[in-house]
């Protein structure tokens, strides 16, 4: 007993500094992102521009465009990574993310459909963002099920629907030209531009979704020991599917909203998390959110300053990164998912 | 407390796996249900805890049906080990027993003082004790059958269900897990209803044997009735003999030599 309880604490602490740790990393982070960008100015000069009582460039640039986008980045970063980890839960496959198996792509679709063909209606496009990604996921189901959900079939109908309804978009991209102003943001995951509305659009959603994720966290857990298991355990299998899919097309419409889609983040974030914390999500699901903010936050800063005078959408610089990472981890645990 | 089972089909598709089905699991008893491959025991075994819903016939648990229970009343009084189950490699043990407390527990509580009792107690009957704070997969087969069965004993159950709880396991943990489930079932009473592939097994551990042929019920009674060599001829196709030896409470069975 006693030296079970020693255990638990020295674990409890060992997470705590990770924690902490992350949030150092992020704070650093953030101040890196807002300092650096194609009208280089010194932290002093910042610092004195914001402290300053007129309106000046720097405080201009600052608060109303770099501000903004590292939030964003932090926000969305967070939603992907939480959305992907109880995607992962739900269909028991390490592969899987909301970029890559078509849930962002059937947010996007739903999202520029309905910009197109109702221009007025942009107050309603996360709806039909979230409506979107959830009928993605009931479609991947919907083919990958013989009797049981197999983790290999989950991953091939979603690759499946994916490509489909990224030919869609495509199309739609080239029939509507003319009026692509906001449609082709949802195709390459970008962050440019973005200011205060939209963070305060990811803000809201991202909290409600990034809420109830927490609340999965035993269902999620509970998920992993097999669908026999849980439902001998007392647990409604199906409902708590259904739930957490749910929570994570969620959280992935929501950062399609503003961000367009953003592919791998959900997949590398908690694959390193994993490695690091265990798969139990009481660890994994903060260390995930913490974890995601870092790195589309990275992503993100390094795609505005990697190439002077240009800016790398963060989208292709996660899926430079993300693809080559997603293809090491089918080497590598492909066989484990199959058996 | 009875588990019982009237007249229940259970189909694939359709293909029918059980029929004709009428079946009464005794509390404390320890009830073996035997049968070649595909003969339907493990099928029968998920209709009975609900896993599968049967096409005809129900089940009742005391006089109610079964369906009429949520599911967290049914499991704090029937726990099932699947014959496939899985955990991430990396859960503890102790951890892993503890999700048996789930359906004690409030969906946001922690463990509580008595649950970390019962945890202790099903850790210490399944000898699991000393692996608590390993990760289950550090634990060879045996070990983790263990551990498994700790989790299924947290759950407190009237009933316990066991799938093939020997399979893949050598002969020194088959007699350890057999053991295991012989002496708490004397101990505390829990009653145990598995499906079995080893018929020495079945014979000496049980009170009740079950056999399965083609979907239905062949045969049941206490396993010196039941395991003869006319049965063995007509559900294995496999001549053998009895054999009383002096000294041994049960008889043994010796197949057709190779």
């Amino acid at each position: 007993m006693q030296i079970n309880q020693q255990v638990t604490t020295k674990n409890a602490i060992k997470l705590g500094a990770l924690w902490l740790l992350l949030l150092v990393l992020n704070a650093a982070m953030a101040l890196v992102a807002i300092a650096v960008g194609s009208a280089g100015y010194s932290l002093g000069e910042i610092i004195r521009g914001i402290c300053s009582p007129e309106p000046n460039p720097v405080k201009t640039i600052v608060i109303s465009l770099r501000l903004p986008r590292v939030l964003l980045a932090m926000l969305v970063g967070a939603a992907l990574s939480a959305a992907g980890t109880l995607l992962q839960a739900v269909m028991r496959n390490p592969l899987a993310d909301p970029g890559t198996i078509g849930v962002s792509a059937g947010a996007s679709t739903a999202a520029t459909t309905i910009m197109l063909i109702f221009p007025n209606m942009l107050s309603a496009v996360p709806l039909f963002a979230f409506g979107g990604a959830a009928l993605a996921c009931v479609l991947i189901y919907a083919l990958a099920w013989k009797g049981g959900v197999d983790p290999i079939r989950i991953i091939l109908s979603g690759v499946a629907i994916n490509s489909v309804l990224g030919a869609y978009n495509g199309l739609l991209q080239l029939l509507n030209s003319d009026r692509l102003q906001g449609v082709l943001a949802f195709m390459n995951g970008s962050l440019s531009g973005r200011s205060w509305p939209h963070v305060r659009v990811a803000l809201i959603y991202a909290s409600i979704g990034l809420f109830f994720a927490f609340l999965c966290i035993k269902s999620a857990n509970i998920l992993q020991l097999g669908d026999e298991m849980a439902q001998s355990l007392g647990m409604k299998v199906s409902l708590n599917r259904v739930l957490l899919s749910g929570v994570s097309a969620f959280l992935a419409a929501a950062t399609v909203f503003v961000a367009g889609m953003i592919g791998f983040v959900g997949l590398v974030v908690p694959h390193i998390s994993r490695l690091i914390v265990g798969s139990d999500h009481k660890a994994l699901l903060p260390t995930c959110v913490l974890l995601g903010s870092f790195i589309l936050l990275l992503a993100d800063t390094i795609g505005r300053v990697i190439v002077p005078g240009m800016e790398i959408p963060v989208g292709i610089v996660m899926a430079v990164t993300g693809g080559p990472f997603f293809l090491y981890m089918l080497r590598k645990r492909g066989k484990a998912v199959a058996s | 407390m009875q588990v019982s089972a009237n007249d229940m089909q259970i189909c694939y598709g359709d293909y029918i796996a059980v029929d004709d089905m009428h079946i009464t699991i005794q509390k404390s008893k320890i009830t073996t249900i035997i049968g070649p491959n595909g003969s339907g025991k493990s099928t029968v075994l998920k209709g009975l805890t609900r896993l599968l819903k049967p096409k005809r016939g129900s089940v009742y648990l005391d006089s109610k049906e079964i369906t009429t229970f949520s599911p967290k009343e049914l499991a704090k009084r029937l726990g099932v080990l699947p014959q496939k189950h899985s955990a991430p490699p990396d859960f503890k043990v102790r951890e892993l027993v503890g999700y048996g407390r789930m359906p004690h527990q409030k969906w946001f509580s922690q463990h509580s003082k008595e649950d970390e009792i019962i945890i202790d107690w099903a850790l210490r009957v399944t000898n699991t004790w000393e692996l608590q704070n390993k990760s289950i997969h550090e634990c060879s087969g045996g070990e983790a059958q263990r551990v498994w069965l700790a989790l299924v004993l947290a759950q407190q159950p009237e009933i316990l269900f066991l799938d093939e709880p020997t399979t893949y396991l050598d002969i020194a943990h088959q007699m350890d897990t057999m053991n295991l489930i012989k002496r708490f079932n004397r101990k505390s009473g829990i009653g145990v209803v598995m499906v079995l592939h080893d018929l020495s097994h079945a014979m000496q551990v049980s009170d009740w044997v079950v056999v399965m042929k083609d979907g239905r019920k062949y045969d049941e009674g206490p396993p010196e009735d039941v395991i003869t060599c006319k049965m063995m001829r007509e559900v294995y196709q496999v001549d053998c003999q009895i054999i009383e030896i002096e000294g041994r409470e049960k008889p043994l069975l010796a197949y057709r030599e190779l």
